[in-house]
């Protein structure tokens, strides 16, 4: 190291704290702008290839990016329901795979989510531990949902007693847990799933209860006519599902008829998709058909605004930091001016005493990009991992 | 003639924003000579110093320090002179707050390129340290040193380049007796191993017994007109 | 909001580890038969008759159950979830089906495209919650494939099916369908000819399984609910003895073998008893051959 360097370095290690404030400002200066944009760079590629791997959405006409939203990260209140019947359209047309979802309920804070196998396919999720659900009240937990809720194969959760399609309420189901998936880094890692007919009870719209035509039930019934049993509302619903009640559970209705929230819809090619595109454009329409993309380009155009003004933002402040640095340096200098006489004194040369003073400006410079490169890099390195635990799940 | 340590001919220099003027008709020292020059505080002896060194050029005359004009010289090559052939030891010893007791010291290599930073170098650093009591005390600020300290690192560091010249201003200022001592053995001892030779400006009266020659800093002064 | 996320998720990056990507599944065999899973033995004769070599069948039902009323754990459903075809027979036929989660693009209703033929159950019990509340609906019969015919277009659904899951082999489903075909025909045309000798002679059934063999084939047939293992009791006599005063069978169908003192005096009252196995479950070898068996014993006990 040159002896003007040296001097230079020792200076700054002298005055550390302040070195440390100004390295600290530069860094974050330089850092702020390019680590947003790195950040928000990461979060569109998440959030497009989320929505890249789903085709089309359908659902109730109204809001399309809640509907993304909901049915792609649960991540929205669940949107107006649609009938199944909706989901065996899709399927009937030949154009595309329906595969149904229902949203609205909770376990804890995890969305559960009810839906077919077709579903775990379509986002590649398989097993990691126990096996994938097989009957009624049974759930599949995503990786992170099992990590934070405790729970794995073999144990239990309650669904949470909230209303969504009934006024008067509806019980809590305790669940199975069959298999906890293995990490997918996307919002599936956060829910638990479960069979949609599954969620069509914890909804209320099928139950269990012992066989009204019993001897042993007939504190149940109201009336009886010939083999005509009315029940009576005061009979014991089951709240979990188990292997000697489970063939008690039934649904009363149309299956067509009962609810769900969206569908996620496979088309076989894209003609296809074109041709179930257009199947849904009369305006009288109740069902909208998306695609998550231009939902989502929309969504994120807004989000590089908000950005191009975020950093404008930080640049403006940077300008006002760097100014405020400089000023600092000039002080500083300024404070200096007995060293630099002296160092003119005993013989310092021009270059040798310029070199001490914007050593200072230069190391704090220098060191300040360097750690701002380094939290680019940090940034770079994990940052994907830590939109998808805090900001998309 | 052996070639006079300085010699300063027909010098005026006038002193800013002031009514006076330094004259100097000639002033000259000899290799190995100890010269004091005595004077009240304040009456600009420090500018006599300057004149000498090559770091104040006088408005009229000539400078020639160990053999060389040095008001020929322009201000890069006075630098580099001064580096090399002249120690200075300020009134005020003028450490850096941010360097240790052996960085001081060493100071004049790091901030010419003229002096190359070597081994020699360090160790003569090292046994100036050692010679007035600082050996311990190298790797400390001058904010943990005393008064008396802080003055002698001052001393080496004038010392350390080995220079033909010595020039110090009030070098026992605001020392205590013992200390006044320590300083003038430090210099005297340097002046008579290496043969260089030494002015030294102050108003202390006491220390003109040990100088071979006094002069009256009022000789120099004069009105301006 | 999500700037402020955004800028407060610099602050906690270092606590993110990377994670390890998550192994993709291994991809789907598309080489080697196509794994047929069944819900009773009928179709897994008509799978397996008609797949051959290009199909490996499975059932997993225990011997001893009843496959309509059977309820798998939950590990054998997952086994249902591994087919690359679920052949059901519809009709309300296992109702486990509508409990479990299976692919839905593997599961195949044989008896969808008659559904307006299925006959309701007599008798059913429904429920409703309330005066107003939604109702249960009845049941139908759901032994289809007793009535060959049906159980012909059961072997065209599967047919059809497995030739859209591999299209390569239509050639070969082809084939075993027209053999399955041609079987069933011949089964058809035997217990007709064996009904017509009956002719509008009244019979007796000891369940309410023979719903489809007697409108196929016009049999004056009225069930009782008599196990074959079990002694029916003296109430029962009587409601038999009472029953066959205005319905006078000489004939009784049963699902298997009755205790031989009930058949005792089953035939002191003049009525034969004629084991008609449904076959829901496996019987012995073969299916077909098990229901050549039924039409020769109903054609001795006529003779």
């Amino acid at each position: 190291m040159s002896g003007a360097a040296y001097l230079a370095w020792r200076y700054l290690l002298h005055h550390r704290i302040k070195t440390l404030i100004l390295v600290l400002s530069i860094a974050l200066i330089v850092f702020l702008p390019i680590g947003l944009r790195v950040l928000v760079r990461q979060s569109a590629a998440q959030l497009t290839a989320r929505a890249e791997a789903t085709p089309l959405v359908l659902g109730a006409r109204g809001s399309a990016l809640e509907l993304v939203l909901a049915s792609l990260y649960f991540d929205a209140e669940p949107p107006p329901s649609i009938a199944y019947a909706e989901a065996t359209r899709v399927d009937e047309s030949s154009l595309a795979e329906a595969i149904p979802l229902h949203l609205g309920f909770r376990t804890r804070d995890k969305p559960i989510v009810g839906t077919t196998l077709e579903y775990f396919e379509l986002r590649g999720l398989h097993v990691a531990a126990g096996r994938m659900l097989a009957v009624l009240g049974e759930c599949v937990v995503g990786a992170r949902a099992a990590a934070e809720l405790g729970v794995g194969p073999g144990d239990a959760l309650v669904s949470s007693p909230e209303t969504v399609f009934q006024l008067a309420g509806v019980y809590p189901l305790k669940m199975r847990v069959a298999g906890v998936l293995a990490p997918s880094h996307t919002p599936d890692d956060g829910a638990v799933f479960v069979d949609l007919k599954t969620a069509w009870i914890i909804a209320g719209l099928g139950h269990g209860h012992r066989d009204l035509a019993d001897a042993k039930a007939q504190t149940d019934v109201a009336a009886r006519e010939g083999g005509r049993i009315t029940a009576k509302a005061s009979v014991v619903e089951y709240n979990e599902i188990t292997p000697e009640n489970a063939a008690s559970f039934h649904f009363h209705g149309e299956q067509a008829e009962l609810p769900i929230s969206a569908i996620l819809a496979r088309p076989r090619d894209a003609k296809a998709r074109a041709l179930l595109l257009g199947r849904y454009q009369a305006p009288d329409e109740p069902i909208q058909v998306l695609r998550p993309t231009a939902v989502m380009d929309e969504l994120l155009e807004t989000v590089v605004t908000v950005e191009s003004y975020a950093v404008a933002a930080v640049g403006a402040v940077g300008v006002a930091t760097l100014a405020t640095a400089g000023l600092v340096f000039l002080l500083s200098i300024r404070l200096r001016r007995r060293e630099i006489e002296t160092l003119v004194k005993i013989g310092g040369s021009r270059a040798s005493v310029a070199t001490v003073l914007l050593s200072e400006v230069v190391g704090v410079t220098l060191l300040g990009i360097v750690l701002a490169g380094v939290l680019t890099l940090v940034t770079s390195r994990f940052g994907e991992a830590a939109i998808r635990r805090f900001l998309l799940s | 003639m052996a070639t006079a340590a300085f010699e300063l001919s027909d010098i005026r220099f006038r002193y800013r924003g002031g009514d006076f003027e330094l004259r100097v008709p000639e002033l000259r020292l000899e290799a190995g000579e100890r010269v004091a020059v005595i004077g009240p505080s304040g009456a600009g002896k420090t500018t006599l110093l300057h004149l000498v060194a090559g770091i104040a050029l006088p408005d009229r005359g000539k400078v020639t320090t160990a053999g060389t004009e040095i008001t020929a010289l322009g201000d890069a090559a006075r630098r580099a002179f001064r580096a090399r052939h002249v120690g200075l030891v300020f009134q005020e010893f003028e450490l850096l707050e941010y360097l240790s007791v052996l960085d001081n010291i060493l100071l004049p290599y790091r901030i010419n390129p003229a002096l190359r930073l070597d081994t020699p170098a360090r160790a003569r650093a090292r046994a100036l340290a050692n010679g007035v009591g600082l050996g311990e005390k190298l790797g400390r600020p001058p904010a943990r040193l005393s008064h008396g300290e802080r003055q002698r690192a001052a001393l080496c560091r004038a010392l350390v380049t080995e220079p033909d010249l010595v020039l110090a201003d009030e070098p026992t200022g605001n020392l205590d007796p013992d200390n006044k001592q320590r300083a003038l053995d430090a210099l005297f001892a340097y002046a008579d191993r290496s043969g260089a030779a030494l002015l030294t400006v102050t108003h202390d009266h006491d220390l003109l017994p040990h100088f071979q020659r006094v002069i009256d800093f009022k000789s120099f002064w004069s009105s301006g007109s | 909001m999500r700037l402020a996320a955004l800028l407060l998720l610099l602050l906690l990056l270092p606590a993110c580890s990377p994670e390890s990507q998550a192994p993709a599944p291994d991809a789907a065999a598309t080489a080697g038969p196509l794994v047929v899973y069944t819900v009773n033995a009928p179709l897994g004769w008509m799978a397996q008759r008609i797949g051959g070599e290009a199909v490996e069948v499975r059932f997993p039902a225990p011997a001893d159950v009843d496959p309509a009323l059977w309820s798998p754990e939950s590990e054998t459903v997952a086994a249902y979830q591994g087919g690359d075809l679920i052949l059901l027979n519809g009709a309300g036929y296992a109702g486990w089906v509508a409990r479990a989660t299976l692919r839905r693009r593997a599961l195949l209703d044989t008896s969808a495209g008659f559904q307006d033929r299925l006959i309701p159950v007599e008798d059913a019990t429904t429920h409703q919650h309330g005066p107003k509340g939604d109702h249960s609906h009845g049941e139908v019969a759901f032994t289809t494939w007793l009535d060959a015919t049906l159980a012909a277009e059961q072997a065209r659904a599967v047919a059809g099916a497995l030739a859209d899951t591999r299209p390569a082999d239509a050639e070969t489903f082809a084939t075993g369908l027209a053999g399955v075909e041609s079987d069933l025909a011949e089964l058809d045309h035997r217990l007709a000819d064996a009904a017509a000798s009956l002719g509008e002679a009244p019979i007796l059934f000891s369940h309410p399984v023979y719903q489809y063999l007697g409108r196929r084939y016009r049999l004056n047939g009225r069930s009782l609910h008599w196990e074959p293992d079990a002694h029916p009791g003296a109430g029962e006599w009587r409601s038999l003895e009472a029953l066959l005063r205005e319905h006078p069978a000489r004939l009784m169908l049963w699902e298997a073998e009755p205790v031989p003192s009930t058949a005792q005096r089953l035939k002191a009252l003049g009525v034969e008893s004629v084991v008609f196995a449904p076959c829901g479950n496996r019987c012995g070898d073969d299916w077909l051959g098990a229901m050549q068996d039924n039409a020769a014993r109903l054609e001795a006990a006529l003779r």
